[in-house]
């Protein structure tokens, strides 16, 4: 080769690249999630005949429900897990029931109710190796209907690139992915758990309550297979939690705490609010007392992170025995004299709550490897939601919590 | 993995000038000098003309009379940004040694942001991710009176791309599906891919 060959060869290509104009350029993507609505026609989701599969693992797991020694997992908008709990330090998974658009469930003897998009399904647990449909109440939460034609509107969490800084959709609407996101999706997802603080399907005098964001529908359940819808109660805006104690429902919200008087279960009244600052805030309840966490997230903007110890001895007039601070509280759980309360990704603390003046100075232990969102106080065990998954722990010396397992989940719960 | 491949040609050229220096084969040139280009177009279609600094450094081995080959790390302004290039080079001469020569050049490997911040806070997190180097260069070399070293003028084409993105952190707590597009824990991210083209003059030294 000609030694003079490649300078020569790169002169000539430099002078190509003087050619090239010597400007930058920039070019900006954004990628975001949002909610893409997605219509569906009732009739079409009624149709198709829902029986129960083999387990399939557990992803993104929603509600959790205590039934004998059964766990019911919900995944959100897909169907229901049921694993085999009876060695809580090793659940098994048996099999998945199928059910578009379900977020909630409650079990009434053996009798699941689930919801699926508008309709409440009402399955027969009493053989659980063979679930059956036994019922269907159709048109009972109606907030989905788009308008009288049958067709319902759910939102997909989808992923979208564009080159538009204005992350204007076809549609015309602004899309601002942490708007459309928590307003349509999370409400669902956050209800991490049934049976746990977070519920919003709950059972009560043989009535099945079931809370969404401004209504709550009563169903009576007295006949467990033959659920009925009663009628649907304004509640007002932002309800997230339902939690029965003796004939009271306790139902929190964004903005404060709803005592309704359940003695004539047919037809809640509402006895009392007890209001505070706007923040997320579970609900759990004692004869005297009731505990609510509140924290600043995503839809409730605020920087409160406490626990408030609220009297609630005469029940029409609740009022604040004493609030606490805490680090960022999610979901908590009273089992007896004891509080579990999920401090995000702070960890877990435990408290013994038998003296409220004093409950900080009670504090039995703080686990703050174990981040977590909800907890249930079982029966077996204190069942942890957090991004390890679904675990259990041997609380029978609530002081010292042992580990018994843990549920992997491909998509765990995140906690910020 | 970016982080891996500069350690790598780091390592590359500690062993080779080392070697090369015993064989006296050893060939190096550190240049200083200006790039000189113009901005992306701006809002309001315009584009600003823009004078960075540069500075580069090659160290390499004479594979024949003519012809070097090598390794170069240097320093780049970029506007306001700071990059640091490492590429594999080539240098060839044209003309006698002991005279002034033309030489050409050729440099392929990626500019690090290794010297740009990482920013993280409760609601988001930016950061800068170094891309392709590419840049021919051409220039003269002037020998000193003893010939052991010259002095060099050049003019060279970089080409350099980055980018840099920015994201919200999704604090729904909730949990999202696993997308390609999008990493976990985040609920929107926005990638500002830069493609900087320059030319560069510079002056150096060959020793």
């Amino acid at each position: 080769m000609n030694s003079s060959y490649l300078p020569k060869s790169l002169c000539l290509l430099l002078t190509a690249m003087i050619f090239f104009s010597c400007q930058d350029e920039m070019t900006t993507t954004y990628t975001y999630r949002t909610m893409v609505p997605v219509y569906l026609e009732m009739s079409d989701v009624r149709a198709r005949v829902i029986s129960t599969e083999p387990a399939k693992p557990l992803d993104n797991p929603g509600k959790i429900y205590i039934y004998e020694d059964y766990l019911f997992i919900n995944e959100p908008t897909k169907g229901i897990h049921i694993l085999d709990n009876t060695n809580p330090s090793s659940p098994k998974n048996l099999s998945f029931i199928p059910i578009a658009g379900n977020v909630d469930l409650a079990v009434n003897g053996n009798i699941l109710y689930a919801d699926n998009y508008v309709d409440l399904l009402a399955f027969d647990l009493s053989n659980i190796n063979d679930i059956k449909l036994v019922k269907r109440v159709e048109d009972v939460f109606m907030h989905m209907y788009r308008h009288e034609t049958g067709e319902i509107i759910t939102f997909q969490d989808t992923v979208i690139s564009t080159e538009n800084p204005t992350w204007q959709v076809e549609s015309g609407w602004l899309m601002d992915a942490s708007i459309s996101y928590s307003s349509n999706y999370s409400a669902a997802a956050q209800s991490y758990g049934t049976g746990g603080s977070m519920a919003r399907f709950t059972l009560s005098n043989g009535h099945l309550y079931a809370v969404d964001e401004n209504t709550l529908r009563v169903f009576n359940v007295e006949e467990a297979s033959d659920p009925n819808f009663v009628k649907p109660i304004d509640l007002g805006w932002g309800i997230e939690t339902i939690f029965p104690f003796e004939d009271k429902l306790f139902i929190g919200s964004n903005v404060g705490m709803h005592i309704y008087d359940a003695s004539t279960p047919n037809s809640p009244t509402r006895m009392a609010v007890y209001e505070h600052v706007q923040a997320c805030d579970p609900v759990v309840v004692n004869s005297e007392y009731a505990f609510v966490t509140l924290r600043n997230g995503t839809s409730c903007w605020n920087s409160v992170n406490e626990l408030q110890v609220v009297d609630i001895k005469d029940p029409y007039n609740p009022s604040l025995k004493k609030a606490y601070s805490m680090l960022n509280p999610h979901g908590l759980g009273l089992a007896g004299d004891f509080l579990f309360i999920a401090e995000g990704v702070h960890g877990l603390k435990s408290f013994d709550a038998s003296d409220v003046m004093a409950i900080d100075q009670n504090q039995l232990e703080f686990l703050t490897n174990l981040k977590s969102v909800d907890l249930i106080p079982g029966p077996k065990s204190l069942i942890v939601i957090g991004p390890d998954g679904v675990c259990q722990f041997d609380y029978s010396k609530p002081s010292q919590l042992k580990k018994l397992s843990c549920i992997q989940v491909s998509n765990p719960v995140n906690v910020y | 993995m970016k982080d891996l491949r500069i350690y790598f040609i780091f390592c590359l050229f500690l062993i080779s000038l080392k070697g090369l220096a015993q064989e006296k084969k050893y060939f190096g040139q550190t240049e200083i000098g200006m790039s000189v280009g113009r901005s992306e177009e701006l809002w309001d279609g315009n584009r600003e003309k823009r004078r960075d600094f540069t500075l580069q450094s090659f160290h390499g081995a004479k594979i024949s009379k003519s012809h070097v080959v090598g390794f170069s790390v240097g320093f780049d302004r970029y506007d306001h940004l700071s990059i640091i290039p490492f590429a594999f080079g080539y240098r060839g001469f044209l003309g006698d040694e002991g005279k002034s020569r033309l030489f050409g050049g050729l440099d392929l490997g990626i500019g690090s942001t290794i010297l740009e911040k990482k920013t993280r806070d409760e609601w988001s997190k930016s950061w800068y991710q170094g891309g392709l180097l590419f840049s021919p260069s051409i220039g003269v070399s002037f020998p000193s009176r003893k010939g052991s070293s010259a002095l060099s003028l050049s003019v060279a084409y970089k080409r350099q791309e980055l980018s840099f993105f920015q994201g919200t952190l999704d604090r729904s707590g909730s949990q999202a599906p696993a997308s390609k597009k999008l990493p976990p824990g985040f609920s929107s991210l926005s990638e500002t891919e830069s493609l900087y083209q320059r030319m560069v003059f510079c002056i150096g030294l060959i020793y």
